[in-house]
């Protein structure tokens, strides 16, 4: 009786094995046929500087917000969905409020000259390219933006339009997930554009010949 | 009878001397698996106030690698222990503070360059809140060469296993600067050499014998920037 009563027992044992190795294959294959979401997620400084004194309007383009990049497979497939507009938006959220004296965030452009803002900037995304380290062989996630930032006047006048690229990296760490890989790559390229855009704003020629006809 | 006694007696001293033997092994491993160099070059005066403090900054502008956050974190951490502990200002702290002036691009490379960006009233006035004395560039990286061995592992309903031995060689280089915020020189440069084997064998069961070669670079170097900015 306790011979049969161990044998059951072992006959479970492997049938729940059996089970539980057949069902981590069926996730896997699961996993492998779908696409793996990937949402950015990060926290930006408010740059050190000394504020412009105007009121700045800024405009969150539907593109931007809802921005997301398609990493595909060698053959073709999706593997990798990366969703960024939301963090793109806290970026200079953060960034603004530390260049100018105040920010209004504009949900329509027309809004512009009722809201009373002095200039109206837009950040428009171009490009996002991904480099992983499985297809680089270079040991690091690495993430490029390019941008294109717009100032307008509250009616809609072209003040600027320059072009701003950044650069993110994250070296591979042992057991480190790709999410995490690219999530780091990808905040610090956004910081370098915040950076960028922060310090190199009053060097751009076109925003240059503004300040100091607005500042007058 | 009394032989078996004595078959007994010698199986047991048998198996003392074989688990003696590979704890003289595993302990010969562990000891003697890093070596690390330390080099002290000073090119002027140090010293520090207690209510003064460091930032010890990771140098991330080249191309091929950066200073690792975590080493940073390690060498900040073991400055602030001890008897004779610094204060330090946290790495990430310091340069979310003083967003946007170190981040990897626009970080200051020379002595020159933190003169001309202590001109910004905003910059001069965070370093005073935190009281910085002393900023401390940290630039190197580990590196992993001289692979050999193979190690496999097998999961089967079963069970799971692994069978095989595997070493390889670490090598750590590390560079630190001090630059002093009052006189914008760099007063000294402290260099860090450290490498070791490590060992993985596996017999069912892995049992790695890592040598801890960056950690033992991160205290070697903490020890001697202490010593180095109080002036000793």
């Amino acid at each position: 009786m306790s011979k049969t009563v161990i044998f059951a027992s072992r006959h479970n044992a492997i049938n729940a094995a059996v089970r539980l190795v057949f069902t981590v294959m069926l996730v896997q294959f699961l996993v492998a046929c779908g696409v793996k979401a990937i949402v950015i997620e990060g926290e930006y400084p408010t740059p050190a500087l000394r504020a412009i004194e105007a009121n700045v309007g800024v405009y969150y383009t539907p593109d931007l917000k809802e921005f997301m990049f398609i990493e595909y497979t060698d053959e073709g497939d999706e593997e990798y969905a990366i969703s960024s507009g939301q963090t793109h938006v806290e970026l200079f959220d953060s960034i603004l409020p530390g260049m100018f004296s105040s920010v209004t965030v504009l949900d329509d452009l027309d809004e512009a000259s009722r809201a009373g803002v002095d200039i109206v900037f837009i950040p428009n995304i171009e490009e996002f390219q991904l480099g992983l380290p499985q297809k680089t062989r270079l040991g690091a996630y690495e993430v490029w933006l390019k941008y294109n930032m717009q100032l307008l006047s509250p009616n809609g006048d072209y003040i600027a339009d320059w072009i701003l690229t950044s650069y993110g990296r994250a070296p591979t760490e042992s057991f480190q997930s790709v999410e995490a890989g690219v999530n780091e790559a990808a905040v610090g390229a956004l910081r370098d554009l915040g950076s960028n855009f922060s310090l190199g704003f009053s060097s751009v020629p076109e925003v240059r010949d503004w300040l100091s006809e607005f500042q007058q | 009878m009394h032989n078996t006694g004595v078959t007994n007696k010698a199986v047991s001293q048998g198996s003392i001397c074989v688990r003696g033997f590979f704890v003289t092994v595993l302990l010969l491993l562990l000891s003697n698996c890093t070596t690390t160099r330390i080099d002290e070059y000073r090119q002027g005066e140090t010293g520090i106030e207690s209510h003064e403090s460091i930032v010890i900054l990771g140098r991330r502008q080249g191309s091929t690698y950066e200073t690792r956050e975590q080493f940073v974190e390690c060498v900040g951490d073991a400055v602030s222990q001890g008897e004779f502990g610094l204060r330090v200002i946290p790495e990430i702290e310091f340069i979310d503070a003083l967003f946007p002036w170190f981040e990897p691009r626009t970080a200051p490379l020379r002595t020159e360059d933190l003169q001309a960006l202590m001109q910004e009233p905003i910059v001069e006035q965070k370093m005073a809140e935190y009281g910085i004395r002393y900023l401390v560039w940290v630039d190197g990286q580990t590196e992993r060469s001289n692979s050999l061995g193979t190690l496999s592992c097998t999961i089967a309903p079963g069970g799971a296993g692994c069978f095989g031995f595997g070493t390889w060689e670490n090598d750590s280089n590390f560079d630190v600067r001090v630059w002093d915020i009052r006189t914008f020189d760099n007063v000294g440069t402290i260099s860090a050499e450290a490498n070791g084997q490590s060992y993985m064998p596996a017999l069912v069961i892995p049992i790695p014998l890592i040598a801890r070669v960056e950690n033992n670079a991160c205290q070697s170097l903490a020890a001697q920037l202490q010593q180095f900015v109080r002036g000793e």
